[in-house]
């Protein structure tokens, strides 16, 4: 089930260098909105690009559903500008979800733009009582928005060693986790940038460690149809002919995949 | 705001564009299908394809590129899951088939006329930028759309379209083969092949090279080759390019265009269709207009 939904901006600040978090009343998307699934934003009406902008959400519930995003390019620079009580045109929920957490020790891993589907994650383990840890990865301090909190196991890390654990995100795991010993049913949840990602995918298959990713690509219509969001998937032989075998689309055999099932992070 | 080609009515002159409406049931839940004058369905070809890699579309100004390379189902499982549903809908359903060798295309559209469909014609892709030895190779070849839709007309009395590119020298000899030989209407134009570099990396954005550009940036040559046409035949065109609002539809009726595909703008809007079908019926009446054949092809020159 998904709505195209006209909602209202409740709130829209600036919450840490280049990042932005917007929160819009709506009453049927978030309402049946869960971790993990993203929206299709219009940045504005008769807007002069073609594509919506999908951003994954970061809270869902009474009625409000939140983004997180980096104010990058010229979608996002016209999000980062609206004003409180502007209607902007959204559909969603799209994409599938965090799931199989239960039976885990969850590492949740975020940088960039994979801030929100990993915070909302957080706050749904946190409400659910499952002992977790969260990463954030950021290039400096400045890009964070979150206490480096060690005793309630969320630490942040920076490339410049200006806030938090020295390093990336990988480098970080090392330093909570000496000598590479993880916790029983340890499995890595993460989104971020590619090049995090790759490297969170890299440290999961060496150790063997189950591991989600949720993926970013270009995207068009973000609910089955334009069939250009495709995620290349691990097959160990390909029919001679085929349809979705080898090509997952992002926007609704994801935006979360196992690592086990994909060739890249695109 | 009833149009007719054949003998076949449309309620309204808006359809969706092959390829950026799915096969309609993937958006039943958020729009009203039934809503729109016709749908045409994606691309279907003879055997199951998987399509081009990645990265297969990439955003331009006021259009994107793409080169999904026909990924489909295939026409058997066509037949068993897709048109179980089709036959649900209220609105006319136009099935467009693809191949890339005549055989393709004709066992395609017998299969399909064995099938318990209720559509009401095929639309004929001969002018896919995306496939290797792919359907250009009709499209750019008057001899061979000739050829192919004559074969095609002896299969089927239901509606058969042919869509054209613009990626040719003279589209007016095109159409004036697929109506030679019986086709109903030609849908016009396909997407403009197009590449775009990424300058970091210094490859070319699509992993295929080459892509097909649509959405309005297209919509002036989209016109200008609708146009053309309208000049030298007498079956009615579809129109096709970049159409996203009430006065792009009524640009292309002025051109010559006697119903319109919106394409690329769905995926911004799902709505789009029905909501400019509200529209052109407010723009009739506003402007006393009574028919739509008096605006189809009455593009009024300078004098000089």
């Amino acid at each position: 089930m998904m709505y195209h939904e006209m909602v209202r901006v409740s709130f829209n600040d600036e919450i840490a260098a280049g990042i932005f978090k917007t929160t819009f009343k709506s009453s049927l998307i978030s309402s049946i909105s869960l971790p993990g699934q993203f929206i299709n934003i219009l940045p504005e009406p008769n807007w002069i690009q073609v594509m919506r902008r999908p951003m994954s959400i970061a809270s869902q519930g009474n009625d409000e559903i939140s983004i997180i995003y980096k104010a990058i390019g010229d979608g996002t620079h016209i999000m980062a500008r609206w004003e409180k009580g502007e209607i902007v045109d959204i559909i969603g929920p799209l994409g599938n979800y965090w799931n199989g957490y239960k039976e885990t020790f969850p590492i949740l891993i975020g940088g960039g733009v994979g801030i929100a589907p990993i915070l909302n994650l957080h706050n749904l383990l946190k409400k659910k009582e499952i002992n977790h840890i969260m990463i954030m990865g950021a290039r400096n301090g400045k890009e964070h928005f979150l206490q480096h909190d060690p005793k309630e196991q969320i630490y942040m890390s920076t490339d410049d060693g200006s806030l938090g654990i020295n390093g990336n995100v990988v480098d970080a795991i090392q330093s909570i986790f000496l000598n590479n010993i993880l916790p029983d049913n340890a499995k890595i949840y993460s989104c971020g940038p590619p090049l995090m990602m790759e490297a969170v995918r890299n440290y999961s298959l060496e150790n063997n460690l189950a591991c989600d990713l949720a993926l970013e690509t270009i995207m068009a219509c973000g609910i089955g149809i334009c069939q250009g969001c495709t995620v290349e998937k691990k097959l160990d032989k390909l029919a001679d002919h085929s349809y979705r075998n080898r090509f997952a689309l992002a926007c609704m055999d994801g935006p979360i995949f196992s690592v086990k099932d994909i060739t890249s992070c695109g | 705001m009833r149009v007719k080609i054949r003998d076949i009515i449309f309620e309204s002159p808006l359809l969706t564009a092959s390829g950026t409406y799915g096969y309609g049931h993937e958006v039943q839940n958020l729009v009203k299908v039934n809503e729109w004058g016709g749908i045409i369905t994606k691309s279907v070809t003879r055997h199951p394809r998987e399509g081009n890699p990645p990265p297969r579309i990439v955003e331009t100004s006021s259009g994107m590129l793409n080169s999904i390379g026909l990924a489909n189902l295939g026409v058997d499982k066509y037949c068993q899951e897709i048109i179980p549903f089709l036959n649900e809908l209220k609105t006319q359903v136009i099935i467009n088939i693809a191949g890339s060798a005549i055989e393709d295309y004709l066992e395609t559209l017998e299969i399909l006329e064995t099938a318990d469909g209720k559509h009401v014609g095929y639309e004929i892709n001969i002018s896919c930028p995306n496939v290797k030895k792919g359907g250009m190779e009709f499209g750019v070849s008057a001899d061979m759309t000739e050829r192919l839709t004559a074969e095609m007309r002896s299969r089927t009395d239901r509606l058969l379209i042919m869509k054209l590119g613009p990626n040719v020298t003279c589209i007016e000899e095109i159409a004036q083969a697929a109506e030679s030989e019986g086709a109903d209407a030609v849908s016009a134009i396909n997407t403009v092949v197009g590449m775009t570099i990424d300058i970091q990396t210094q490859k070319p954005t699509l992993f295929t090279n080459f892509g097909g550009l649509s959405g309005p940036a297209i919509k002036p040559i989209a016109i200008a080759n609708v146009h053309k046409i309208a000049k030298v035949v007498h079956i009615p065109i579809i129109g096709i390019g970049g159409i996203s609002t009430i006065e792009d539809v009524i640009e292309f009726l002025l051109a010559g265009a006697s119903l319109v595909q919106i394409g690329t703008m769905n995926y911004q809007n799902p709505d789009l269709g029905p909501q400019l079908a509200n529209e052109l019926s407010k723009y009739l009446n506003n402007n006393g207009i009574e028919d739509l054949s008096d605006l189809i092809g009455k593009v009024k020159y300078h004098s000089n």
